[in-house]
């Protein structure tokens, strides 16, 4: 499994992005009882047979690397929510997108540290794509959100040293915002 | 203070960029592509993410391009960085922690000179068409 709970997100998100979706919402709320990740997309989803597939790690659709077995960010979703006592959830239908749902215990001993969200936030938005992608952030009852539309407009491109610098602290600021006492 | 908003971030880049026009006199600029797939996630390539932003902001380099890409079939050399100075190689580097991304940008993209001990050459043979 992966290192961080935000290492997952990143890679469950960038399934999205590489199912060409062109509206993402990426949902993270914590609370002492709960630690809810939702990552809603309308990319070119999945029908039955195919997330059935995906979630082996063993298998792969080949379209980008022809001569891999392999495709473990599906399997390392279940692992994580196997191996803690939570729930993993994907509802996917062909043409009109994928739905993931992790709900973990965020007292759970086997739990991987939750990570570094200003970076993964920062990274993510800056991922260039064709799309949207909503942020929706809440822990200890107080939250913020915010769409890459909005940001790219803000600075102008998300792709340059300078204005990733700025994006970085504005999650910055917003994530010591909402964690203020709550932990 | 209380949480940065839209607006505040809109400024805060206005102010920049206007430094920056001032100091960028060379044209074009150089790019960082990382490699963010589930290897080099998982070899923890956020930390070079996070040193590559720090080093350039902190040398006052803005105009450097950062962008994303999936695995480039060098997982066995995760987290991988490809570099394009104008006028330099192109290149591939391994291994590059927060450590090695702070050596790229001092040596590489501001001194114009090779990290030599971190290059891994190309992509696979199996990723370039």
């Amino acid at each position: 499994m992966h290192a961080t709970i935000c290492d997952l997100i990143t890679d469950l998100v960038q399934n999205s992005i590489e199912a060409a979706a062109t509206e993402i919402t990426l949902r993270v709320e914590q609370s002492k009882a709960k630690l809810g990740i939702v990552i809603a997309d309308n990319g070119k989803g999945m029908d039955a047979a195919t997330l059935e597939k995906a979630k082996d790690p063993f298998w792969t659709d080949g379209l980008k690397h022809k001569h891999r077995k392999v495709g473990l960010g599906l399997p390392f979703l279940f692992q994580t929510a196997e191996a803690t006592g939570g729930v993993a959830r994907i509802v996917s239908e062909a043409g009109i997108g994928t739905t993931v749902t992790l709900d973990l215990d965020p007292a759970h001993v086997d739990l991987p540290a939750f990570g570094n969200f200003a970076t993964t936030a920062t990274a993510l938005m800056g991922y260039g794509f064709d799309g949207n992608l909503v942020i929706e952030r809440r822990a200890g009852g107080k939250g913020y959100a915010v769409a890459r539309n909005e940001l790219a407009e803000a600075l102008g491109g998300l792709d340059d040293a300078g204005g990733m610098g700025l994006l970085k602290r504005f999650f910055e600021e917003n994530e010591k915002e909402i964690n203020q006492g709550s932990n | 203070m209380g949480k940065m908003t839209l607006e505040e971030l809109r400024k805060l880049r206005e102010t920049k960029k206007s430094e920056m026009i001032q100091r960028d006199s060379e044209g074009k600029s150089a790019q960082i592509i990382i490699g963010m797939g589930t290897c080099g996630i998982a070899a923890g390539v956020k930390d070079a993410f996070d040193a590559f932003l720090d080093e350039l902001n902190s040398h006052g380099v803005q105009d450097t391009k950062i962008t994303q890409t999936g695995c480039m079939g060098l997982c066995f050399s995760e987290p991988t960085v490809e570099v394009a100075v104008p006028g330099m190689p192109r290149v591939v580097y391994g291994n590059v922690d927060g450590a090695v991304a702070r050596r790229i940008v001092r040596e590489h993209i501001i001194g114009k000179a090779l990290v030599s001990d971190h290059i891994f050459d190309k992509p696979a043979a199996d990723i370039i068409k």
